[in-house]
């Protein structure tokens, strides 16, 4: 059963673009894209309770990155420059990282926020690299003999690209990290006690996330075509944030439904012009209100879904949905208390 | 499970499928045209402004009056919020979606500039992008809107170094696009006199401190100060000048700043200012086009006040229904660049007489103005960039 729902996810997502018009061919770029921002901002947030407002500054970064060597460096492979994309906003993401293991909750989001302001300052002030405000094309990326020239070569490219780094972030979340890393959101004193090093994970965390942000800023340069600073400003972050509370945080699933929902909803309402802020808004404080653990656990809430779900049968009653006291917690308020079901990640959270 | 994900996908393949119409966002009843603009963010007011209350006011008195050759106009507009990336993915869906005729209007050089290859490749009319860069000038598929800035310069300085016999010049720009292609055709126009710039100090977007470089300025002691800025900073220039008592400068606005909502935010600071204006005043001209734009607005949307913006996007509206009325019933987005090339001395009661040939400028115009108590009074006819 759950092998072949995982087959109809694969004809689906790879016949879509012989199925669908050309402009969801883009949107679903646009959506996996955001996908790999919201499982590195998740495995930041969601697992390891340190809550960033600079994503976008690690998007940037990214962007910018892979931008500038499809430029100057066009020898270079497509693999090549997502890595280096990647490679490069992961040391920024160590930079930023170490400073702040000293801060946690508001004082983080903080500084994370000014972190994105940086970004883009640094943007416009080295023009020479990167033409400041004037904005940057990006080429067509070239993978061996194809150019990616239409929607449909990016579309596979940005969908490769997002298996392999959604099919590494659930190694990452089932094994002795992902463990270490949700024993440092439940409770730092005590994963410290049972001999979790508290500072290399977290560390850690914020370079894995900043890796996953800066490949995607990468594709994100490819699909779109063209970067300027305007681009990445601090609604975009927040943009971020709301995906991974509204999929789900800590889990990789949500973080993917998450991105869907946001990506969809922003481009939905675009057609409502100067209201747009306003429905965005109202429809993100009732999903908040609503499903407090976000679409991941409201649906494994569904009685139909749960009993479709693999391996829900073996999940205790009461232990995956929140209850909603403990809920709308965002990461960064008091450590929970026991009765407000600690998660494990073998909990279905990271399908 | 399966079953419904692949009706659904069979669904998708036949709507697909169905044949597309000859050209796109034209039918027998209906043309559709669109563009992506800011309807929040920085240029929020401005985008709602050359949209709803411009290009749709002439379009509901052209429909209510029967429409072009029998189809009605209808207008899409989508959210960009200046984010280029947005502008790219709106601009998509109204060419694959919504199957836009043309996209008019859209805002500001970097979301303008994200969509201009996507909708050349695509053979997509780009009808007068409202942004001064000349970066869009020379695409066979891009038509203009405002004065680009080497034309507004090269009036600028013919005005003030040749008829007035100003010498000395300065600049506060805005460190991008809009504010360096000012400086460096002013340096080029200088130079046809001989002359050069004796300051310039720029001013990074958002920023509205600028003190420290009106005070740079003043120590140069130009006679005349060019500010090429957005309307806050140029405002707050406006006070620091008047707060260190700097008087012996002429303050001069760029055509894209000269506009009522900087003369608001600078007040009595903005008393004496001169600038190159590229629209007569919407509220008080008597030109018959601006009367005419005045009692639409009074009749269509009373509570909005008359404003250059909304001006410009009448203006559009008119050209745009020109070209179309002059492709005739054959309407195809060739025959709409062949009608448009094909506009000769087209009297539009706003700007002077308009041809417009194969350039694809609709304005190379401006007039001189100052600032007497809070409105621009008009000091020259309307001056050439030719």
């Amino acid at each position: 059963m759950r092998g072949a729902a995982i087959a109809t996810g694969a004809v689906v997502v790879l016949g879509w673009p012989w199925a669908a018009p050309r402009y969801f061919v883009f949107l679903a770029s646009l959506i996996v894209v955001n996908s790999i921002v919201a499982i590195g901002l998740n495995l930041l947030s969601g697992y390891t309770n340190q809550l960033s407002f600079g994503h976008a500054g690690f998007l940037a970064i990214g962007a910018y990155t892979a931008a500038i060597l499809a430029i100057r460096a066009s020898w270079l492979p497509l693999p090549a420059t997502l890595l280096a994309a990647g490679l490069g906003t992961a040391a920024v993401g160590l930079a930023l990282g170490v400073p702040c293991l000293r801060l946690e909750g508001l004082y983080l989001a903080m500084a994370t926020l000014a972190f994105g302001f940086v970004v883009v300052e640094a943007i416009l002030n080295l023009d020479w690299l990167t033409r400041g405000n004037d904005g940057l094309h990006v080429p067509p990326g070239h993978l061996g003999p194809w150019a990616l020239a239409t929607d449909t070569a990016r579309y596979y490219l940005v969908v490769v690209v997002g298996a392999l780094l959604v099919a590494a972030a659930r190694n990452i979340t089932r094994t002795r990290t992902g463990r270490a890393l949700l024993a440092v959101r439940e409770s730092e004193i005590a994963a410290q006690a049972s001999g979790v090093h508290l500072a290399a994970y977290k560390t850690l965390a914020f370079v894995v996330s900043a890796f996953y942000t800066g490949v995607a800023g990468g594709l994100f340069a490819l699909v779109v075509g063209f970067l300027s600073p305007d681009s990445f400003d601090v609604f975009l972050s927040v943009d971020f944030v709301a995906m991974i509370i509204v999929g789900g945080l800590g889990s990789i699933f949500g973080s993917v439904v998450g991105a869907a929902v946001i990506t969809t909803l922003n481009d939905s309402l675009a057609g409502f012009q100067n209201y747009r802020p306003l429905i965005f808004g109202a429809i993100l404080i009732a999903s908040m209100l609503f499903m407090p653990g976000g679409i991941a656990s409201a649906l494994r809430r569904l009685p139909l879904l749960a009993s479709q779900t693999p391996g829900s049968a073996s999940r205790t009653p009461g232990s995956a949905p929140r209850t909603p006291g403990s809920a709308p917690r965002t990461p960064g308020s008091a450590p929970r208390t026991p009765g407000s079901a600690p998660r494990t990640p073998r909990q279905g959270d990271d399908r | 499970m399966i079953t419904r994900a692949m009706l659904l996908l069979l669904l998708a393949v036949t709507l697909s499928a169905l044949p597309a119409a000859a050209q796109p966002g034209v039918s027998d009843t209906e043309i559709v045209i669109g563009g992506s603009n800011s309807f929040s963010g920085p240029l929020a007011y401005t985008g709602e402004q050359i949209t709803k209350f411009g290009v749709d006011l002439y379009l509901r008195v052209v429909n209510d009056a029967g429409g072009i050759h029998g189809r009605k106009i209808r207008t899409v507009y989508y959210d960009d919020g200046y984010r280029p990336q947005n502008a790219v993915a709106n601009t998509k869906k109204l060419v694959e979606q919504d199957r836009v005729f043309a996209i008019i209007i859209p805002q500001g050089s970097p979301p303008v500039v994200a969509t201009l290859e996507y909708l050349e490749e695509n053979k997509v009319p780009l009808l007068f992008p409202y942004q001064s860069s000349p970066v869009t000038r020379a695409r066979r598929y891009v038509f203009q809107g405002m004065t680009l800035s080497d034309r507004s310069s090269k009036m600028m300085i013919d005005y003030l170094a040749g008829q007035r016999k100003y010498k000395k010049f300065a600049v506060l720009y805005q460190d991008d696009e809009y504010g360096k292609s000012f400086l460096t055709a002013f340096e080029k126009d200088l130079g046809r006199f001989g002359l050069k710039l004796v300051a310039a100090e720029s001013v990074k977007r958002e920023v509205t401190d600028v003190s420290a470089q009106i005070a740079k300025l003043q120590a140069a002691k130009p006679e005349v100060t060019f500010l090429v800025l957005v309307p806050g900073p140029a405002a707050q220039a406006l006070r620091e000048r008047q707060k260190i008592g700097w008087t012996d400068t002429l303050m001069v606005s760029t055509g894209p700043l000269t506009d009522e909502r900087y003369l608001a935010l600078a007040t009595d600071a903005a008393e004496g200012v001169e600038g190159l204006s590229l629209w007569p005043d919407p509220v008080i001209s008597d030109l018959p086009g601006v009367r005419l734009y005045r009692e639409h607005m009074q009749r269509y949307f009373p509570k909005n006040e008359p404003n250059r913006y909304s001006l410009a996007g009448y203006f559009a509206g008119m050209l745009f229904v020109e070209g179309a009325k002059r492709a005739g019933r054959n309407l195809t987005r060739e025959s709409l660049i062949a009608a448009l090339e094909s506009v000769k001395g087209f009297e539009s009661g706003i700007l002077p007489p308009l041809t417009i040939g194969p350039d694809h400028e609709t304005q190379k115009q401006g007039l001189w103005v100052r600032v007497e108590k809070g409105r621009f009074k008009p000091l020259t006819d309307w001056l050439k960039s030719e």
